[in-house]
């Protein structure tokens, strides 16, 4: 289960992008994702998301992190449906509850409850794709730029998570030949058999610790300033995958300042797309932000258009 | 001069927030509805001023090894208490490692557990305010180690129980900043209802866990702490030659 989220090679064009250029590209998706209120707008983020998870191969996460979605939906839709108050379109009025205030269920607040769940189907499919594309390794090696140490923490830490947890399965395996079930028997009983796995652990690897630091001192760890070795190269598949994000991004801004892109919820629902100026704004948004998608389905195709970009 | 020189950086990044603040007060449709890329930048923020506040100190090869240690153990807690739904080591682990280790490297293992256990779990909106309510857990039981060492274990359960709680509240944030409307405080209150019996199993478990494990932990933690302090003392010969 857990190595389905975990970043898997399959030498996709997203997966070959600079890490600099996917991560400001996925932080313009979240950015407008944040900004637009507007259901149009925000169905062709989600159709930009589509198209990237599936140019990622995505699928089945995408999937699993939709089910995960649905939990926090729910929530999201009965507050904001019985709670807001300022549609004007009742369509049921319930109790006075003490501490909520009366109950009220508006056309205008379940459109806005449908409007924040896209919202969030979108931040949360964002996430899934940082999940596909993005190596956490060549994360971290920019971030050693300018944050050595916080780097190295995390590096170590990212290194250790999958030995650690086969060293708790080892560990686990000798208490089960020694007697200890940890599948029968009540709650308490189950923690505690799980806890004392923990504090085994816990010894284990503070010894382990103090190794690798002998091991980092060895290597010269805080003599002086750390050099940094960079390997990833920008390409023009970075430069036409961050421009297009960044021309979107100004497209988006400009929508908000002039209102092309804003929306009213309340207290009577507004025009979904207020003239030709919104739905142009709209189609070039949805485009900018495509051209990853776009460069990953020609990159597959052509080798030509493959070597020159 | 040094003082202005390191200044720069924070007082950069709160400016920014702040001028975030004032557009969003100038016109509020720019940000679009709700505060949720506004809470989004705070939250950023904060944990950039914690990690740039640990890059500016000192520390060892075996601080670094052990904050990393710690970190990946309260990460990889959560996978044999993954059927338990809300009971979590992770909350314990870092309330114990800040308590001992102190505030900076209790905000580093708490943040760490997050970020690294996501790698594998899934990275979602969820793990910044993860990573600074497990940073805070951490953050506030290291000052708790400080200025009240002699701490008894119910005090120390009873804080356990308050960040089962706490940590609930600020992960309800992100979604009730973000997707609800009125943004008043019963709206939080309905928000933090909805997450109740998650955040009760939680502060329970993580009461269980500190009232039956926290002594020991405690005492291994202590011992290895002591570890760290290490003093080089300097060489007798070269003390004789300076200069050879």
């Amino acid at each position: 289960m857990y190595e389905n989220f975990f970043y898997q090679d399959k030498g996709l064009f997203l997966q070959s992008l600079h890490p600099a250029a996917i991560l400001a590209y996925l932080c313009i998706l979240l950015v407008l994702a944040l900004l637009f209120s507007n259901p149009v707008y925000l169905v062709g983020l989600l159709l930009v998301l589509v198209l990237n998870i599936s140019a990622a191969q995505g699928g089945e996460v995408w999937g699993i992190y939709l089910k995960i979605g649905l939990g926090f939906a729910l929530p999201i839709i009965i507050i904001n449906a019985l709670l807001a108050r300022g549609g004007e379109t009742i369509i049921w009025a319930g109790p006075n509850i003490p501490v909520l205030g009366r109950l009220t269920i508006s056309l205008e607040a379940i459109c806005y409850s449908a409007a924040m769940s896209v919202r969030l189907f979108i931040v949360i499919s964002i996430f899934c794709l940082y999940n596909l594309v993005v190596h956490p390794d060549r994360v971290l090696a920019l971030l050693s730029r300018f944050a050595s140490k916080t780097a190295l923490i995390l590096s170590l830490a990212t290194r250790l998570f999958p030995s650690m947890v086969r060293q708790m399965a080892n560990i686990q395996e000798a208490m089960m030949i020694r007697g200890v079930d940890f599948q029968t028997g009540n709650l308490k009983q189950k923690l505690k058999s799980h806890a004392v796995l923990i504090n085994i652990l816990l010894l284990s690897s503070l010894e382990d610790s103090l190794e690798i630091a002998e091991a980092m001192h060895a290597r010269a760890f805080g003599s002086g300033p750390r050099s940094s070795y960079q390997r990833h190269v920008w390409r023009p598949r970075d430069s036409f995958c961050l421009g297009g994000a960044i021309l979107a991004f100004g497209l988006a801004v400009c929508a908000q300042i002039t209102g092309y892109s804003t929306f009213e919820f309340y207290p009577r629902l507004g025009c979904l797309l207020k003239n030709t100026m919104a739905v142009f704004n709209l189609v070039f948004i949805v485009v900018f932000l495509s051209v990853p998608a776009v460069l990953s389905w020609g990159w597959r195709r052509c080798p030509y258009f493959n070597a020159k970009i | 001069m040094c003082f202005w020189k390191k200044a720069v950086f924070p007082f950069l990044v709160v400016c920014i927030v702040a001028l975030l603040l004032v557009i969003s007060r100038i016109n509020p449709q720019l940000f679009g509805q709700g505060w949720g890329l506004i809470a989004l930048v705070i939250i950023v923020a904060a944990i950039i001023l914690f990690y740039w506040r640990f890059e500016q100190r000192k520390a060892s090869s075996r601080e670094v090894a052990v904050v990393a240690v710690l970190g990946t153990i309260a990460a990889a807690g959560r996978i044999p208490f993954a059927v338990f739904p809300s009971i979590q080591p992770v909350t314990f682990i870092v309330i114990v490692s800040g308590y001992i280790f102190g505030p900076q490297a209790g905000f580093m293992a708490g943040s760490t557990a997050a970020l690294v256990s996501n790698f594998f779990l899934g990275q979602g909106p969820w793990t910044p305010w993860q990573m600074l309510a497990w940073g805070l857990a951490g953050a506030s039981a290291g000052l708790m180690g400080k200025y009240f060492p002699t701490a008894g274990k119910t005090c120390m359960t009873l804080f356990c129980v308050v960040w089962g709680y706490l940590f609930g509240w600020i992960l309800n944030l992100w979604t009730w900043a973000g997707f609800i409307n009125p943004l008043n405080w019963q709206s939080f209150v309905a928000t933090c209802a909805a997450s109740f019996w998650f955040d009760t199993f939680h502060a329970a478990g993580n009461a269980v866990f500190y009232l039956f494990f926290g002594p020991s932990f405690i005492k291994i933690l202590r011992r290895y702490h002591r570890k760290l302090k290490v003093v080089f003392l300097p060489d007798a010969n070269c003390a004789h030659f300076p200069h050879g």
